[in-house]
């Protein structure tokens, strides 16, 4: 990654159609972006030609929760939904079309289809975590914005790729962490506004670790494009535990399983450690060091960044998002937030429109990821661990380096 | 040398061979033992449990080189055992973290079968040393379809110059998978034989693959100036800078025209 980065910067594009503004935006040309008044409809919805123009891929469960935020936007229009799954998508067109009272919705089972329509401004993205960097980075190419649920990546390799897409093709990524704003807000202020002190620590609860799957095969339903479904991930029969999108992590659904997830680690890790590094203001740095610690049995670990802010997991005795302050009251600083408005979706919409980076931007998503990750490895090693940033690698440690990045199943490469 | 150099470095020594031992007992425990045995007859639907005291030991075995390599030994010895997939599955994810050029022809072996080709790249991609490049290189010719795409993205990944003409040869492939791939491969190789490839590909290009050859040229002209070829970077950028490129190429065609200007 490229060094310890700068914070995102505030890109603005070139006021020009709606359609060749999105798509073109050029980072030396700054002005702001406005939907002239003349452009709304009388009603003062948005007119037709000045919506979002949108698709959604995975849209069964949390992307069905996202359909219907950005579904509920008047400057947004979806002509496009995309699933592995015949009813899921059948299901999701209807929904769009019935909104609309059209029949102008048309649904897709390789989104690889989608991302080719010209008309499409953005896609949303909620597919199991295994296929998020592929859809992003594809989007990204075919010069789309998206934005993509959380955990963004699944693997540390697959961050540096989907934040240098975004930056290449000057795209607007979002990540999909509602909760890092909305849920640690105690802990946030109390960090910014400095009347404690500077943040020492702060020490995160959150599991369990992924495992592997070994579940036998079952039928595999009608309808259900399994192979799809799998795609980068290693090839393993059809079970339904295997690929729920229920939001269990025990065993029942994907998000428990080493091939499709990082576990509760960054499932409900991108949350909290998301919240941690946002309080701690260390969203633009990743660690570069990971310490595991066993005493006595019993293991948990700790990331360093380069400030030497110290973020814990599992550290004994201390609770979910507990913040260790130390020295005397130090200057407040003004907590960012969303642009535009209805939360997430309103951010990503609005940063769409005037070119911004968003809040829950990708590169800070990806670093929230990242401490995932970490930890994640340290742990599987039973060791400590030193990372090196700016080349994305473990520090003298091969056998570290092979946790990295994972191959993909064919014919699936990024 | 004093006498207390000496007794430290004897102290040290002997440590070292109690780990060792420790470890080598570790591989050869019971436990482990029992669970190579699971190993032979483990399918899909088993208790993936009975397998961990393979995990443990190779944590256990970690800062001890003989025994990792005899735990290596018998990962491979029951690959070529014959196992069901699952089993086979679980070996190469396990060599994966252990895997040296002792596992290699094993797993070479499983490159050319639809079922276990990808996880034995699984093992291979990662793999530090050339063995690992060069037989995936080897499989490249005796694999088709969807392995091929595969083989070639691994070979992108490990950035193999030696592969270069042989990714190029399918970059007009009919199958769009092992096209792209092939585009993709050669932009992480990121040479100037791996950009004259998907320049002189790009003057015929169909029009489904002009985006992903249009973006390959990108990431191969960020790789050049990354490795210090700036003209040939530039050269990549404004070929794509021309009104036959979609929008957000040339947005990223000027950028990197920008930053390639820039770069000392």
């Amino acid at each position: 990654m490229a060094e310890q980065k700068s914070k995102p910067t505030q890109d603005r594009g070139m006021s020009a159609g709606r359609r060749a503004f999105l798509k073109a935006t050029a980072a030396s040309v700054a002005f702001p972006y406005v939907i002239p008044a003349s452009a709304l409809g009388n009603t003062g919805t948005t007119a037709p030609s000045n919506r979002i123009v949108m698709a959604g891929i995975g849209i069964g469960n949390m992307g069905s929760g996202d359909l219907g935020s950005f579904l509920g936007r008047d400057d947004v229009q979806y002509v496009a939904v995309c699933d592995v799954k015949r009813d899921v998508r059948e299901g999701a067109v209807n929904r769009v079309n019935q909104k609309y009272n059209n029949r102008d919705c048309k649904a897709y089972r390789d989104f690889r289809e989608v991302m080719v329509r010209d008309d499409i401004d953005a896609v949303h993205c909620a597919t199991p975590d295994h296929w998020h960097a592929i859809i992003v980075i594809e989007a990204c190419r075919n010069g789309k914005d998206i934005y993509c649920q959380k955990p963004e990546t699944k693997t540390l390799r697959e961050g540096k790729l989907m934040i240098d897409a975004a930056r290449r093709y000057n795209r607007v990524v979002s990540g999909g962490s509602q909760r890092v704003l909305e849920d640690y807000r105690q802990a946030v202020d109390a960090c910014w506004s400095g009347s404690k002190g500077a943040v020492r620590s702060i020490n995160v609860n959150v599991g369990p670790f992924p495992t592997d799957c070994n579940k036998p095969a079952e039928p595999i339903p009608d309808g259900f494009d399994w192979d799809m479904w799998l795609g980068p991930a290693p090839w393993a029969p059809y079970h339904p535990h295997r690929c729920s999108g229920s939001y269990s992590i025990d065993g029942t659904s994907w998000r428990s399983f080493r091939d499709y997830s990082g576990g509760g680690m960054t499932d409900w890790g991108a949350h909290h450690f998301g919240g941690a590094t946002f309080a701690m203001d260390v969203r633009e740095m990743e660690p570069e060091e990971v310490i595991f610690h066993n005493e006595n049995g019993r293991k948990f670990a700790t990331c360093r960044f380069p400030n030497g802010k110290l973020l814990h997991h599992n550290y004994p005795g201390r609770g979910n998002l507990d913040v260790e302050f130390a020295g005397d009251p130090i200057p407040s600083k003004p907590v960012p937030g969303y642009a535009g408005t209805g939360g997430i979706y309103g951010d990503f919409i609005d940063c769409v429109k005037t070119r911004r980076r968003p809040f829950r931007d990708i590169e800070y998503a990806v670093h929230t990821a990242n401490v995932c990750h970490l930890f994640l490895a340290a742990y599987e090693l039973e060791r400590s661990l030193k990372w090196d940033t700016a080349r994305q690698q473990f520090v003298n440690d091969d056998e570290a380096n092979r946790l990295v990045d994972v191959a993909r199943r064919e014919p699936w490469v990024i | 040398m004093t006498n207390e150099q000496i007794a430290k470095m004897t102290l040290t020594a002997g440590a070292a061979t109690l780990v060792a031992a420790g470890a080598v007992a570790q591989t050869n425990s019971a436990e482990v033992n029992k669970a190579f045995e699971t190993l032979k007859t483990y399918d899909w639907g088993a208790d993936r449990a009975t397998l961990n005291p393979i995990d443990h030991a190779i944590i256990a075995t970690h800062s001890d080189a003989v025994a990792r390599q005899a735990l290596e030994k018998k990962l491979v010895d029951a690959l070529a055992g014959g196992l069901s997939r699952s089993a086979q599955d679980y070996v190469c994810r396990k060599l994966r973290v252990v895997g040296t050029s002792q596992s290699v022809d094993a797993l070479a072996a499983l490159l050319t079968d639809e079922k276990t080709s990808h996880i034995a790249r699984y093992a291979l991609e990662r793999m530090p040393g050339a063995e690992a490049i060069a037989a995936m290189r080897d499989a490249l010719p005796k694999v088709g379809g969807k392995l091929r795409a595969g083989v070639i993205g691994s070979l992108g990944v490990r950035r193999d110059e030696a592969s270069v003409a042989a990714i190029a040869a399918f970059l007009g492939d009919p199958d769009k998978d092992v096209a792209r791939a092939a585009a993709q491969a050669l932009a992480m190789i990121g040479t100037p034989a791996a950009a004259d490839a998907l320049s002189e590909f790009a003057k015929t290009a169909p029009a489904d693959m002009k985006v992903p050859v249009a973006d390959a040229r990108l990431l191969c002209a960020e790789q050049l100036l990354a490795d210090g070829a700036k003209s040939e970077a530039l050269a990549l950028y404004k070929a794509l800078n021309g009104s036959d490129q979609p929008p957000q190429v040339r947005v990223a065609a000027i950028k990197g025209m920008l930053a390639a200007s820039t770069k000392k």
